[in-house]
């Protein structure tokens, strides 16, 4: 934080310095072993992007209806997607839900078991891994046929295919497989490695799984228990409102899953890619154990306008909701420290021109930045969009899908684009053919999700609604002159998105195509950071927030107790009152 | 990738664990105080009502309503069975809206200016919203379910009413009006 050089290094000399080495991943001596690895972890990151390319090609479709520009009755259009709501639900469920799932699953594999060097049963991450595409495959068949045309939400009683639910559970489930083999294979190095304190990357990992365990029970429930016997034709109705509520038990807590695997990039790897160091390991720890115990018993703020629903829980999930920002607010600090960090050790100078120090043009470096910037302007929104009072302003407005497209669908998806430029590099030995065309894709992709967010959330505030092809409506209600700029912004982001999209999957898609050149052990190992603080190796000489905040086990417990306190009176009362309905299908 | 290094013989002092300790604990106390501002400041806003609260139970004195209740199967029933604006003996008034693919019911609601309304809402089939443009009414309709609130309209003119929850093939078209009246001279 000193903005003018001083002639000495400031360090109190009660302190001698005490330097650590910059940690490598422990060496796997079996390179078969190795091989397969890195090869599941490629498959899952590779799934992950095809999906992302069908879904984002999708994407501007979209974003020109919301210019007021419909493209869904053209005749080629029309003979691949039936209607503006099939194209949007495959946008949802291909860009939201597969693409973050499969990039995560192999991510959050990877990365532990490599940290731990931990050997693990490979035909089950296999089994896993194909298990997951199985469910994918299932849910797409019947999203391709136009007969679940039910958005990413799936609302019941909108009703779509057995087929449908039971491929999204599959899909969701194997997730779980892998939490469990990360979470066990932790639990194993524990035990083999008493009085350790475990690596950061490993912690953290580990940490987002424990997390989306907890999470994604409340999906799980809503489908084995509601939708799947339901869509059978087993029960004689079911409960909307019930479903609704299990579904944001997930809901929300899915954005941490989503953004928490960016964060560990943004911890452990950034700084290193900056050129500096990750600012503090045991604050890293704290944030990632309150993102486990806050993140799930929070989603009633999805449900403000939902009747029936008791006012005080609504706010009691209110005040959680603020509370979950603290972490993030400590992310904010620490990167930017790391970031500060490595631009003075470059030479940066003055209060903010360190700033331009920064290696801007490297499209590792500048996608995962430019998806901070995104972020920290997507979290505001979020706080406004948490907030009882402000949510009748903006629930189900336009504001929502400008609001998550510059959180997931850039502080995620831009970071998991930039990551992928050296992760699948030093998975297959392949290079990145054009560092240049990459950039220029992450730059265009943040440029047009900033013009798509503000033409949003402007035509949100003026009451404009989402998910509506307001392109086609009868009635011109959203030809008012107050709307020409924002959907003209909109629509103009679309293009913007759709050529940054090209550049970015034609990099992607020569690279993977393109033949192996190195040996990636050596060449692109896995950036690990120096640290300011670091958390020490062993547990007895760690500080107290170290020793406090290495027992997970402990924590997880704790998180899912206070998921039951915090949804088991809300869904008492649901399940006391179940109101079945029958289904329907309108679309 | 790599640390690039320093320029030689321009050692510039870095980051360092104990002023970086102390400036963290600083934010930390900052963001908890920020957190904690703005839950006071929305709970203030309940108080001052700057917005419908909706009730808790919805409709619960309505026949053929139970806990917020009732089977949309069977609206002939309740008084839903006929949408609109009512005026009860104590003078209090109620308007019944009847959501289904793709309208409300009435498609034109007329209620006074300057009278508290109490509505109450629900769905016949799937779920919608109900938005009533340049207001800051936004409600679920869910089937099965009764969303009650209670709000003044404050000045006459039309709104526009949207439903804003994904319906089906129709739901862009699902557009009705409220008409706010000027009060009539007594």
């Amino acid at each position: 934080m000193t903005t003018t050089p001083l002639p000495a290094p400031l360090r109190r000399a009660d302190t001698p310095p005490v330097v650590y080495p910059i940690r490598q991943a422990p060496p796997i001596a079996d390179a078969a072993y190795l091989a397969s690895l890195k090869k599941v972890a490629q498959f899952y990151v590779v799934t992950a992007f095809l999906a992302l390319f069908i879904g984002v090609m999708i994407g501007p479709l979209q974003a020109l209806n919301y210019g007021g520009i419909n493209l869904y009755d053209h005749p080629v259009l029309k003979a691949l997607l039936k209607s503006y709501y099939q194209g949007l639900s495959l946008h949802g469920v291909l860009n939201a839900l597969v693409f973050t799932q499969f990039f995560i699953s192999g991510w959050l594999l990877y990365l532990p078991v490599r940290d731990l060097g931990a050997r693990i049963n490979m035909r089950f991450a296999w089994f896993t891994y194909l298990l997951m595409t199985a469910g994918l495959l299932m849910a797409a068949v019947p999203l391709l046929l136009n007969r679940s045309t039910l958005l990413y939400t799936f609302y019941p009683p909108m009703e779509g295919d057995a087929l449908f639910y039971i491929g999204a559970a599959v899909m969701v489930g194997s997730s779980l497989l892998v939490a469990g083999q990360v979470v066990l294979t932790w639990w194993n190095w524990k035990k083999a490695n008493p009085g350790k304190v475990t690596p950061l990357v490993a912690f953290m990992s580990v940490a987002t799984w424990m997390m989306w365990s907890v999470a994604s029970l409340g999906l799980i429930l809503e489908m084995l228990g509601m939708l799947i016997p339901w869509s059978l034709g087993l029960y004689r109705g079911v409960d909307p409102l019930l479903s609704k509520t299990l579904f944001w038990w997930t809901g929300h807590a899915i954005v941490y899953f989503w953004v928490l695997p960016a964060y560990i990039s943004w911890y452990a790897f950034i700084p290193r890619q900056a050129g500096g160091r990750t600012v503090s390991e045991p604050l890293t720890r704290l944030v990632f154990v309150l993102f486990l115990l806050n993140s799930t018993p929070v989603g009633i703020h999805h449900q403000y306008a939902d009747p029936n629903i008791s006012n005080l829980w609504k706010t009691i999930h209110m005040f959680l909701t603020f509370l979950i920002a603290v972490p993030s607010l400590l992310t904010a600090f620490s990167v930017t420290a790391s970031l500060e960090d490595a631009a003075r050790a470059r030479g940066g100078r003055g209060l903010f021109g360190w700033i331009t120090r920064l290696p801007w043009g490297n499209a590792i470096f500048s996608a995962q930045v430019l998806a901070m910037i995104s972020f920290i302007l997507g979290g505001a929104g979020g706080i406004v969009n948490a907030n009882a009072s402000f949510s009748p302003v903006v629930h189900n407005t336009a504001w929502i899908p400008g609001h998550f497209h510059i959180t997931v669908g850039t502080a995620t998806t831009l970071t998991f684009m930039g990551v992928a430029l050296w992760f699948i590099p030093h998975l297959t030995g392949k290079r990145v053919p054009s560092m240049k065309v990459a950039s220029v894709a992450v730059w265009t992709w943040f440029v047009g999700m900033m013009l798509f967010a503000l033409g949003m959330h402007w035509e949100g505030l003026l009451g404009v609604t989402r998910r509506a092809q307001i392109s086609a409506t009868a009635q011109d209600i959203y030809q008012a002159a107050n709307l020409a700029v924002p959907k003209a912004l909109t629509a103009a982001s679309g293009i913007i998105l759709f050529v940054s999209a090209v550049l970015y999957f034609s990099v992607l898609f020569r690279m993977l195509l393109s033949r192996r050149m190195d040996n990636a052990e050596v060449t692109t190992p896995i950036p690990y950071s120096e640290a300011i603080s670091p958390a020490g190796e062993n547990l007895a000489a760690a500080s107290p927030l170290v020793r406090a905040t290495e027992p997970l086990l402990a924590y997880w417990v704790l998180a899912f107790l206070l998921v039951l306190l915090m949804y088991g009176p809300v869904l008492a009362r649901l399940l006391s009152n179940l109101q079945l309905v029958p289904g329907w299908r309108l679309y | 990738m790599t640390n690039s290094p320093r320029p030689p013989g321009n050692p510039i002092p870095r980051l360092e664990h104990h002023t970086l300790e102390r400036y963290e604990s600083v934010w930390l106390g900052i963001a908890a105080v920020l957190a904690v501002l703005l839950f006071a400041s929305t709970l203030a806003s309940f108080i001052s009502g700057t917005y419908p609260a909706l009730r808790g139970e919805g409709g619960h004195h309505i026949s053929g309503v139970t806990n917020g209740r009732l089977d949309p199967r069977n609206i002939a029933a309740t008084p839903f069975a006929q949408p609109g604006l009512r005026e009860n003996p104590d003078g209090s008034l109620e308007a019944f809206v009847v959501a289904k693919a793709f309208a409300f019911e009435p498609a034109v609601l007329r209620v006074p200016a300057g009278r508290p309304v109490t509505f109450h809402i629900t769905s016949v089939d799937v779920m919608h919203g109900y938005e009533v443009q340049g207001t800051n009414i936004n409600v679920s309709v869910i089937p099965g379910q009764v969303a009650s609130f209670t709000t003044t309209f404050r000045q006459p003119g039309t709104h526009t009413t949207l439903c804003n929850e994904y319906c089906g093939i129709g739901h862009h078209n699902m557009i009705n009006r409220v008409v706010v009246e000027a009060p009539q001279a007594p």
